[in-house]
């Protein structure tokens, strides 16, 4: 047989391109790829560390339990650094591998915000944490949440407080950066349709060494209970400290910080008697005890929310594209959207078409350093 | 009247640890003339070192607050070993990135070594604070104005009434004439170094159990300490001192009867002001011609 100077040509480049063809191919064909966006270093890596592993633990049992569309999913992580910069570069990278169907985003609502563009010029379902009531209401048809947003907590802190309470001179005290600011104006909103108008309604700027100025304040306003959105854990802790050395010590209800770990153990007892709004709490359904356990048994600390909501955004998104049949993004979309009474973690996911999972909050009480659940109020519209 | 009188004495307290770290900052201004903008990490490591040995370790308090204080005496002198000397001979500017890079360094270090979580250092004192009238006194505040007021009176002693403080000025003022008296310069600096990094240390430690201890702690504090230094007159042992405490007092009372947010704005309004009218501070006419 003669080799002619075409088929030489042709058989090289077939040679070369095979193994790539080849591996291609069987890459697409042997795992569903989820990407992950992930604080792996700076100010939030421990909380990182919770969230890639709530993640892993819900890809073990999905796997455990056959797979996805018959095949194991493989979860890839990217370090977002804490930072917007660096969430939009690491979901550039995870954006560029064409075979990953889905996405989680970040708990922090300011991340969310910086790589909400690149989500819509993707067209890939993001799965995220953040609470700002705004992210949803963005317009962008891949964002799907995995907390209940900040309207759900600020209508749960003042109907626990103006109801269950009975209590209606409100201090509203929050971090003037995009949580803290969405957050307050939710409950003075909230507040305002109970016929509760708060007294004082004081921002603060975060990483501040000092309080008394606020807490004068809160004195000098006469009201009789505080609802609270701070950011940082330090920044609550110097408060709560400085708040009882002053002699301030009306009922408190604040936001999912004032209950988490670092908190604790930063305030003690300041914090003693407060009650916080808490999206994932242990004993509030048998979805968030199993997890509890689940996680217990793996990685050997409490679970929080830094970890309960990446399990329930990667089983539902497998949920999803089981029930989808396909990786189709609009198909996973629809799929997402259509989840109704889905027990998670978190709570049970009734997703809206904006994209919110869950609609109402826990009431959970610092009872001596206990965490203890009180209630959970739900609302339907 | 009670409401301004608490918010004084909280003004003070603050004020204070602004004025300790300010002091490290004018101390070594004056020996190398470079600005160290590594010595609010001083105040985080020595933090830092108290959690590992009165907490982690469970050694005793006073054990703790001394090895954290040698702890700091050695870091002062690696720092001026690593970061000034090798550059000593440069312009200022090489050295102040030096400072930056080594801030950086430190940060990152303790963050990879301890983690990102915030800690807890109990006080020195049992009861948390006494109510005197209408006014509280947290005795941490307390505490830290006392060291203040000794590590001032220490210094003045220190500087005009002791040969070492002598050699110390006179290196200062003229290092070259300094070195025809037959005064070790290298020993004067690296001595102001490890001082600069125990002062640091010991407004980290005593901050500490009111702050908490954490990797973001040294910047804050420092960011207002050289805004303190700046008003005080950069250079000026007693300029450190007032502009500290100037500034906690501003801004308390600015949150107090202004605003809330811009708390952290009053410090630095007061602070263009200054540059603007009077660039060499309260009390810095010398070193203002110097710089």
């Amino acid at each position: 047989m003669k080799l002619t100077r075409r088929d030489f040509t042709a058989g090289l480049a077939a040679g070369m391109t095979a193994p790539y063809l080849i591996g291609s191919a069987r890459a697409q064909g042997a795992t569903i790829k989820i990407g992950m966006c992930a604080p792996v270093t700076g100010p939030a890596a421990e909380a990182g560390k919770y969230a890639t592993g709530g993640a892993k633990l819900a890809v073990e049992a999905i796997n455990k339990a056959g797979g996805v569309l018959g095949k194991q999913i493989e979860l890839i992580i990217e370090d977002d650094q804490t930072t917007n910069p660096g969430i939009v570069l690491a979901f550039s990278k995870l954006a560029a591998q064409p075979d990953i169907v889905g996405f989680l985003g970040s708990i922090r609502s300011t991340q969310v915000h910086a790589m909400a563009p690149d989500v819509m010029k993707l067209g890939k379902p993001v799965m995220f944490g953040g609470t700002d009531p705004n992210l949803t209401k963005l317009g962008n048809p891949w964002l799907f949440r995995f907390r209940p947003n900040d309207s759900y907590s600020g209508r749960v802190i003042a109907d626990y407080g103006v109801k269950t309470l009975g209590k209606k001179k409100w201090a509203v005290l929050h971090s003037t950066d995009a949580f803290g600011t969405a957050g307050g104006k939710a409950l003075t909103e909230a507040l305002g349709k109970l016929e509760a108008p708060p007294v004082l309604d004081q921002g603060y700027a975060n990483q501040s060494q000092d309080f008394t100025p606020v807490v004068l304040a809160i004195k000098q306003s006469g009201a009789d209970i505080l609802g609270s959105y701070f950011t940082f854990e330090n920044d609550l802790g110097i408060f709560a400290r400085q708040l009882r050395q002053l002699g301030v010590n009306i009922p408190w209800v604040g936001s999912p910080s004032i209950v988490n770990v670092t908190a604790l153990k930063l305030a003690g007892p300041a914090l003693y008697g407060t009650y916080g709004v808490a999206d994932y709490a242990e004993d509030s359904s048998e979805g968030s005890k199993a997890f509890g356990k689940a996680y217990r048994d793996a990685f050997k600390v409490a679970p929080d929310n830094q970890s309960s909501w990446p399990y329930d955004a990667v089983t539902v998104l497998a949920a999803a594209i089981n029930k989808a049949g396909s990786t189709d993004p609009q198909k996973i979309r629809e799929a997402i959207i259509a989840t109704k009474k889905f027990p998670g973690a978190e709570g049970e996911y009734n997703f809206d078409d904006k994209g919110d999972g869950l609609h109402g909050y826990n009431i959970v009480r610092n009872d001596k350093g206990n965490i203890v659940f009180d209630k959970h109020i739900e609302f339907n519209d | 009247m009670d409401l301004a009188l608490q918010l004084l004495f909280t003004g003070i307290g603050i004020g204070a640890v602004y004025a300790l770290v300010a002091l490290g900052f004018v101390l070594i201004f004056r020996a190398t003339n470079v600005v160290n903008f590594a010595q609010g990490e001083f105040s985080m490591v020595a933090a830092y070192l108290m959690v590992v040995f009165a907490v982690d370790l469970g050694w005793p308090y006073w054990l703790s607050f001394l090895l954290s204080l040698a702890g700091m005496a050695l870091l002062g002198a690696i720092f001026n070993l690593g970061v000034y000397y090798p550059l000593r001979h440069r312009t200022f500017l090489p050295v102040i990135i030096a400072t930056i890079g080594a801030s950086i360094l430190l940060a990152n270090s303790v963050l990879a070594i301890y983690g990102p979580q915030p800690q807890v250092l109990e006080g020195w004192f049992e009861t948390p604070g006494i109510q005197l009238g209408p006014v509280y006194l947290d005795s941490q505040y307390l505490l830290i104005i006392a060291v203040t007021i000794l590590l001032v009176a220490f210094n003045y002693w220190f500087f005009e009434h002791t040969m070492i403080g002598k050699k110390l000025q006179a290196t200062s003022q003229d290092k070259e004439m300094a070195s025809l008296l037959g005064i070790s310069v290298s020993t004067m600096i690296m001595i102001t170094f490890i001082y600069s990094a125990v002062l640091g240390g010991l407004a980290g430690i005593l901050v500490a159990p009111v702050l908490f201890v954490s990797i973001q702690m040294g910047s804050t504090i420092a960011l207002k300490a050289f805004a303190a230094t700046i008003i005080g007159g950069f250079g000026d042992v007693t300029g450190a001192i007032i502009g500290g405490l100037s500034l906690g007092i501003i801004e308390t009372f600015g949150a107090a009867y202004i605003s809330v947010p811009y708390k952290d704005a009053f410090a630095f309004l007061v602070l263009v002001l200054f540059l603007v009218f009077r660039p060499q501070g309260i009390f810095g006419e010398r070193v203002a011609e110097k710089a």
